[in-house]
């Protein structure tokens, strides 16, 4: 009979193994094996059409294949991370630049690309340097951009504003008259994908930037806590504040997703004025509702606050996404001609063509011949003019505090925490 | 219930009878080997392997660097670590309420011989082959405030933010698992109803008996045994569930749905603190191994007996 009581007991532990287990053994990515073929591990999203041209491209003429592999949106970085260290780590592998590759850098895990550039210079001298420079660590290159800047725009629906008489808001007290007017037509004024956080933690980010400037979060990312409890960080909280409780939002945004395409169609689909979004969502709509992407999609810069320090034109983001290369891997040669491709005239065009703008220096004259030059002429003219870029805050602290910020982000919007309370949240992040 | 109790205990009191047969060889100690061997390779050997790493500093990279107890304390002051026990005992007790009586019902109904009832069972044992992710995703679209259910039933589901809000999220949760794992222990009930001697309502009609009665004093005693099984593995599966929370909460709103075992792959995956998240881990084996342990004691299911007592 005691017999029963150890089974059951083994049962119950079994059963918590067995979880813990298939998590870690969820690492199914590319292996190089000893075949001559190379793992190109990436973000999926709707611009991977690009990625799977120039895969395409490149088997065509090369002995050594190169094979795409594609990692859902939400779970890419806790992919890379469990797999990078192990047999199955990819060969080449999408990345934020910065602070996202310095662990595997720290690590030696990563195959610096100075000896590749040295045989040809073009790898480096093809992009824009400001870009470039985001995957440099320690004056080493551990990167090639391989996509288009993403700046963050605020998206609208022409028609849906057409019809409440509404102009898209230059400044901050315009998006607050819009909300009301949109709100009396029986639209959400703003669709919002609370259930993936980082959308809602956007608004935070262009807030703050406009009400106090960059200044106040490089300082509390330097350690600064204090600045988190500052005035203009308040400020922008009680503007934050108002426009949640105008229920600008509605009031289910938090079960709504953008990564499931919830948002995204409720922009699309006339249920929404606005969209606070990275410049992906135009690839995004293009490829789930194309008619409303050719007609009615409309796009413009965050609204400016009347007082604020920030500057109109600041603007937050990512500057771009970047190819790195791993140690272990066994075709450097044919990596290095992979990467040439990532400035070449068809990579830029089929970038243009999903609306993403390629930082290569070669970017601009394609342009015109762009299906959408309006768009792309628009975002180029946003990043070379803007003064500051802010990196998303979830990129720019250290991976450790991505749960936390997001946790705050939505306790805020959703009225759990208060002001004070997320003032706490934000003191409590690990800073360098 | 009691007269049935009280008779196993009468039973068991004569030797011979609740055991094994007198005559019958036990079976030897290599029936259990293969399974043994398994068992610790893959069950014993990786939970020490866990322990280990709990008193370690690791974010998946380089080696883990030997930190102590800080794990261990750090978890003890945690807030969001407590009530994510509390989430998880709460979803799992919700489990447990709603599914027994439900499958219990669906158990008997399939074991009786009614027409079409093999097709209406193999149509009900249908959510039991779909993948937790597949199942996630699709109640994820039909939920979906804006185009799913809720939007075409507004008086019932109100602004439909069910998977935003603490209840909605925890009722969503609820629904879900009961509507994949009902057919498993539905399945439980209704072999165990079919194990049920006629004789015995055969008698009870005699005795007048209606179908009520009949339910609730020969099929439901009958069925003890596999209400101790069947709860034990709702709780099992309930201390550990993980997929569908990750596919429709995310843990939210908030820390709301951060149940133990997502905040385990919330510090370690997440967070890249796999020293942090391997001490959830083993506290989630401990609490779940108490309660099973509770069950099986409140239960008396280590002193169980046959149900077939009274019929030679």
């Amino acid at each position: 009979m005691k017999i029963r009581i150890r089974l059951a007991r083994c049962v119950a532990g079994g059963a918590a193994l067995v979880m813990g287990l298939s998590l870690t053994a969820c690492g199914d990515g590319g292996s190089a094996g000893g075949s001559q073929e190379f793992h190109v591990l990436v973000y999926g999203d709707a611009a991977n059409k690009v990625e799977k041209e120039i895969v395409a491209t490149f088997n065509k003429t090369s002995d050594v294949k190169a094979v795409l592999d594609t990692v859902p949106g939400a779970d890419y970085q806790q992919k890379l991370q469990t797999v990078i260290n192990t047999p199955q780590a990819p060969d080449v592998f999408f990345n934020w630049g910065g602070g996202s590759i310095q662990p595997f850098v720290k690590a030696g895990l990563l195959l610096p690309l100075d000896d590749m550039i040295k045989k040809d210079p073009g790898l480096k001298s093809n992009f824009l340097p400001s870009v470039f420079n985001t995957a440099v660590v320690d004056g080493k290159a551990y990167g090639v951009p391989m996509r288009g800047t993403q700046p963050v725009l605020l998206f609208s629906n022409r028609a849906v504003l057409a019809d409440a008489g509404v102009q898209p808001p230059a400044t901050w007290a315009e998006l607050l008259t819009a909300v009301s007017r949109l709100k009396e037509k029986g639209v959400t004024p703003i669709a919002l994908g609370g259930g993936d956080q980082w959308p809602t933690l956007m608004w935070f980010e262009y807030l703050y930037d406009r009400v106090a400037g960059p200044g106040l979060f490089e300082k509390a990312l330097a350690g600064d806590k204090d600045a988190w409890d500052s005035p203009d960080s308040r400020k922008a909280l009680s503007m934050l504040k108002e426009l949640i409780d105008a229920k600008a939002f509605g009031t289910n945004y938090d079960s709504v997703k953008f990564t499931d395409g919830g948002s995204a169609a409720l922009l699309a689909s006339g249920k929404a004025g606005f969209e606070l979004m990275g410049s992906w969502e135009y690839s995004t709509q293009q490829d789930a509702s194309p008619d409303f992407a050719k007609k009615d999609l409309g796009y413009g810069a965050f609204p400016t606050v009347e007082g604020g320090k920030g500057d109109a034109a600041g603007i937050v983001g990512n500057t771009n996404n970047f190819y790195s290369v791993t140690k272990k891997t066994k075709h450097a040669d044919a990596i290095a001609k992979f990467l040439k491709l990532m400035y070449s005239d068809a990579f830029v065009t089929s970038q243009l063509s999903i609306g993403n703008l390629p930082t290569t220096t070669t970017t601009e004259k394609h342009l015109a011949g762009a299906a959408n030059p309006d768009y792309l002429k628009y975002q180029l003219d946003l990043v070379s003019k803007a003064p500051s870029f802010q990196l998303s805050w979830d990129q720019a602290y250290a991976p450790e505090n991505i749960t936390p910020i997001h946790q705050a982000v939505q306790q805020f919007f959703n009225g759990s925490l208060d002001a004070d309370g997320f003032i706490k949240a934000m003191q409590a992040l690990t800073t360098a | 219930m009691t007269a049935t109790a009280s008779r196993v205990r009468r039973a068991r009191a004569l030797p011979g009878r609740g055991g094994r047969p007198p005559g019958v060889a036990r079976p030897g100690i290599g029936w259990a080997l293969p399974a043994t061997l398994f068992f610790v390779l893959f069950a014993l050997v990786p939970l020490v392997l866990v322990a280990v790493l709990s008193f370690t500093s690791w974010s998946g990279l380089g080696s883990p660097e030997f930190a102590g107890l800080d794990n261990w304390t750090t978890l003890f002051h945690d807030p969001v670590m407590i009530k994510s026990l509390w989430l998880s005992v709460l979803l799992t007790a919700l489990g447990v309420a709603v599914q027994t009586p439900l499958s219990i019902l669906l158990g008997v109904w399939a074991a009786g011989p009614q027409r079409n009832r093999a097709v209406l069972s193999a149509v009900f044992f249908v959510p039991l082959l779909l993948s937790a992710t597949a199942v996630s995703v699709l109640w994820r679209a039909l939920l979906d405030p804006n185009f799913g259910v809720p939007a075409q039933a507004r008086w019932l589901f109100g602004d439909g933010n069910l998977l935003g809000s603490r209840t909605g999220a925890i009722g969503v949760l609820v629904l879900v698992s009961t509507w994949q794992f009902t057919p498993l222990h539905a399945l439980i009930y209704q072999g165990a109803a079919r194990a049920v001697p006629v004789v015995l309502y055969q008698a009870a009609a005699i005795d007048g008996a209606g179908t009520v009665r009949q339910f609730f004093h020969i099929t439901l005693p009958q069925l003890r045994n596999a209400i101790i099984t069947s709860v034990i593995l709702m709780v099992v599966g309930g201390l550990t569930t993980f997929d569908t929370v990750l596919i429709l909460t995310q843990g939210g709103p908030g820390t709301d749905t951060t149940i133990t075992a997502f905040y385990m792959y919330q510090k370690a995956f997440k967070g890249f603190d796999f020293g942090a998240g391997a001490a959830i881990a083993l506290l989630l084996v401990l609490v779940a191994t108490l309660i099973s342990l509770v069950v099986v004691r409140v239960s008396g299911y280590d002193k169980m007996a046959g149900t077939k007592d009274g019929l030679s």
